[in-house]
């Protein structure tokens, strides 16, 4: 091989692989899955473990979500370098409770992740997730940092308002995906739940969905299908949101709510708020979208 | 039946220190980062503590007793009894000169014993200018360079390129492949490589100045050590009175120079007469001595000393430079106006006090959990080189950390409890409404709301009716400053979604180490 023919080859090669970037495209015979059902477990409790639990019993148990041998990804809300008590992360002990009813329910393997606001491994270890996963001492229930090469572009084909974005890879090759935000105020947004939680699985520059954030969630939110939604409603955050920092700002409800039908989690937990589900536009959008029930009165409530 | 002993060789030894120093420093440069907690274990700042001409220089600066620098005791002492052994066993920059000795082979093998006094005199412009008011002893400082040098450039150059090629095997290679090149990546990113990818201003040049301290050898061996190194003439001064030193050969020895021709330092004349000061302890010439003459014992009186070829002008000349050089400083317009885009991190004493104890090593820019701190160039003067400012754009100041003043070997940076980082203002922010979005183009935004992190918001929003680029009447909410909130961690600047330049920037207005000190007589 010449000189010349080693560069061709080089030159070929490596326009082979800039080209082979992948992209990822969801059938739109998955997309078009039926509506899930408006069906919402609700439950009031201190024993955060047993309340898990008992949220998921109207909904047939974790195992109607997880079967055995599945991959699954607990997505709570890890933003904040924040501790437990100031409500601006998932509570450590409904995150485990979730883990620990997944690894029961057969998962072959539990993934726990969040990109992070706030440095990740602070995040992490003062949200008090990392340590209540590692105590678990499973080798099937790992938290780990976000890998920045696991971001694929996923084409968003029913998008309003995105037609495209980086995803994590784990997220749409799981069997399960399990969303578990906390409720909390946010500025911009007025509350930041399920859809707004989502953010945490997507690259790029997160601050200019900003723009136009209620549709642009309802349009991440046709391309992110959790199976499941369990909103941390045992302390709310009531202002200074989405990171808050002073615990007189919030209020313990010790109250959990569970639901396959991401609006309707959503919808419903505005109400803790005293305010009414169209207050948010996330759950306006997705409700328009056909992603999910927002009418309070089509949600069948049933408490647990 | 005994087992025939073959000794080590005292050189052998040496290297042994050499390299067990050496990963001790690597050990401590990669422990300088975040553990998981918020008090830092083990850091680099340990070998700049030890550091004599570092404290010296501190101390001189503040005019008063550096606390955390008095462990550079131990040096001198053990200096004033074993001799000048730090530069040839401790000292990692000597050592990777030593390295790159076997690498670029000097061009010259005969040393000239001679012109090794710039270091004196560099030693004592430096001292001098220090206790005067312009503090440059970081620029040469062998750790410093070394460290800055590792930070700025080695480390996140290895990142990046570990990063790249990983990141192409991950995404193009077979299963089979990632199988063993993941764990692979794995290691490498917990043990070596730095938690996320880093960027440092003045990189390069931290590298090339590193890069021609190691180049130095091809002209001599040791040269920056004979040299240049201000450190190197300092311990030289104390071992000059060593209780333990090397005695050479004599006139016994015939025509036998080996051991002058072997010493790395030049430190053996013709005569075979070893210059203490100058011996680092290598021991090359006591292992290669043919008769086995040369030895290490008490110093015994009466025997001659080699001259330092210190003339008493150049050593006045040098002290009236280091005297006299700070003389100009005051005619920069700097004394009257800091540069507004110069923040400094949370805990740093105030201007001047702060370049003074600074000894540039870099270390809270290692340690910066969110990659914000970055070496200064001009802005602070032609004494500010190397030394940390907050680049908001490129990372913020976390707000729980308080890592920066924990790893500050000289207390430029104070080590502040959590509370206090809390309350320590470095800087405000402030909107520039031409570009900011709700204002410019009526399109909602406030990130920079969600992202301030003081529990009371010194970012707040009002609701606001504005025409929109269309002309269309929108209803959006508008972020402005409170500005006694605010504490300038520049969160707001960095997460600006905005390309290019943020429409929130942060300066050093109202920091709180020059709190209640009149800003000079230009305002």
């Amino acid at each position: 091989m010449d000189r010349r023919q080693f560069l061709r080859d080089v030159f070929l090669w490596s326009a082979g692989i800039s080209l082979a970037i992948p992209r990822f495209n969801i059938l739109p015979e998955a997309l078009a899955a039926e509506k899930p059902q408006a069906l919402l477990g609700l439950a009031t409790g201190e024993d955060y473990a047993a309340l898990v639990a008992r949220v998921l019993t109207p909904l047939g148990g974790m195992a109607s979500f997880v079967r055995p041998g599945d991959m699954v990804v607990v997505k709570p809300n890890i933003g904040w370098d924040r501790n437990p008590d100031q409500a601006a992360n998932t509570h450590p002990l409904v995150v485990r409770a979730l883990v620990v009813q997944a690894l029961e329910a057969g998962a072959a393997k539990v993934k726990v992740f969040d990109r992070t606001c706030n440095e990740q491994r602070r995040c992490y270890a003062s949200s008090g997730i990392e340590s209540a996963i590692r105590e678990l001492d499973d080798d099937r229930a790992v938290i780990e940092h976000i890998d920045p090469r696991k971001f694929i572009p996923v084409n968003i084909s029913r998008g309003k308002s995105l037609s495209e974005w980086e995803i994590y890879k784990d997220v749409l090759e799981c069997d399960c995906y399990i969303n578990v935000p906390v409720a909390k105020h946010h500025g911009l947004s007025g509350l930041t739940l399920g859809l707004k939680n989502s953010m945490g699985v997507i690259g790029g520059n997160r601050g200019s969905l900003h723009h136009n954030l209620g549709q642009n969630l309802a349009d991440l939110a046709t391309v992110i299908r959790p199976k499941l939604t369990v909103v941390d409603a045992t302390r709310i955050l009531l202002r200074s949101g989405p990171q808050g920092g002073n615990v007189k700002d919030v209020k313990r409800l010790d109250t959990l709510i569970a639901s396959p039908d991401p609006v309707a989690a959503d919808a419903y937990a505005t109400t803790l708020f005293a305010l009414q589900p169209d207050a948010i536009d996330s759950t306006v959008a997705a409700y328009n979208l056909g992603l999910g029930e927002m009418d309070l009165a089509a949600i069948r409530v049933v408490s647990a | 039946m005994a087992l025939k002993r073959t000794p080590i060789p005292a050189s052998l030894w040496r290297r042994i220190g050499q390299v067990v120093s050496f990963a001790l420093f690597l050990f401590l440069f990669i422990k300088t980062d975040y553990s998981g907690s918020d008090e830092l274990t083990w850091a680099v700042n340990l070998l700049f503590r030890i550091d004599p001409f570092l404290a010296l220089s501190a101390m001189l600066a503040g005019k008063m007793l550096v606390a955390l620098m008095l462990p550079a005791v131990i040096t001198v002492v053990l200096t004033l009894v074993f001799g000048r052994f730090f530069c040839g066993w401790i000292c990692p920059l000597g050592s990777l000169i030593d390295l790159s000795r076997h690498i670029l082979r000097p061009v010259r093998n005969n040393l000239d014993p001679g012109k090794r006094q710039a270091k004196y005199l560099l030693l004592i412009f430096l001292l001098a200018a220090s206790f005067f008011g312009l503090p440059l002893a970081g620029y040469v400082d062998p750790f410093s360079m070394l460290v800055r040098g590792l930070t700025f450039s080695l480390q996140p150059a290895l990142d990046h390129a570990a990063t790249s090629f990983f990141t192409l095997t991950y995404r193009h290679g077979p299963e089979w492949l990632n199988l063993l090149t993941e764990p692979v990546y794995a290691l490498l990113k917990e043990y070596v490589l730095p938690f996320a990818s880093k960027v440092y201003a003045l990189s390069v040049f931290s590298l090339v100045l590193l890069l021609a301290v190691l180049g130095l050898v091809r002209l001599e061996s040791r040269f920056f050590c004979r040299k240049i190194c201000p450190l190197g003439a300092l311990l030289a001064l104390f071992s000059r009175f060593s209780l333990l030193r090397l005695h050479g050969g004599s006139t016994a020895c015939g025509k036998c120079r080996h051991c002058h021709t072997v010493c790395r330092m030049a430190a053996i004349d013709d005569q075979r007469a070893i210059a203490t000061a100058e011996c680092i302890l290598c021991l090359d010439c006591l292992a290669q001595c043919p008769q086995g003459r040369i030895y290490y014992g008490w110093r015994k009186g009466g025997a001659a000393e080699q001259p330092t070829d210190l003339s008493r002008r150049a050593v006045l000349a040098s002290l009236s430079a280091g005297v006299l050089a700070p003389l100009v400083l005051p005619t920069r317009p700097l004394a009257r106006h800091a540069d507004p885009l110069l923040i400094r991190p949370p805990g740093a004493l105030a201007e001047d006090e702060f370049l003074g104890r600074c000894v540039r090593c870099g270390e809270c820019m290692k340690v910066c959990i969110g990659n914000a701190l970055h070496s200064t160039w001009l802005e602070a003067g032609i004494e500010g080189i190397f030394s940390p400012k907050l680049v908001s754009r490129i990372g913020y100041c976390e707000y729980n950390c308080t890592l920066c003043g924990q790893v500050c070997p000289t207390g430029a940076i104070s080590k502040l409890t959590r509370e206090e980082k809390h309350a320590a203002v470095i800087g405000r922010a402030y909107f520039d409404k031409n570009r900011c979005l709700p204002y410019s183009d009526g399109i909602p935004c406030i990130v920079c709301e969600e992202h301030c992190p003081t529990p009371d918001k010194a970012i707040k929003f009002r609701q606001a009716e504005v025409l929109n680029s269309r002309g269309e009447k929108v209803s959006l909410l508008q972020p402005y400053v409170i500005a006694e909130l605010c504490i300038g961690c520049g969160i707001c600047e960095n997460r600006c979604p905005l390309p290019g330049a943020a429409a929130v920037l942060v300066t050093a207005e109202g920091e709180s180490r020059h709190a209640g000190r009149m800003q000079g007589a230009g305002y």
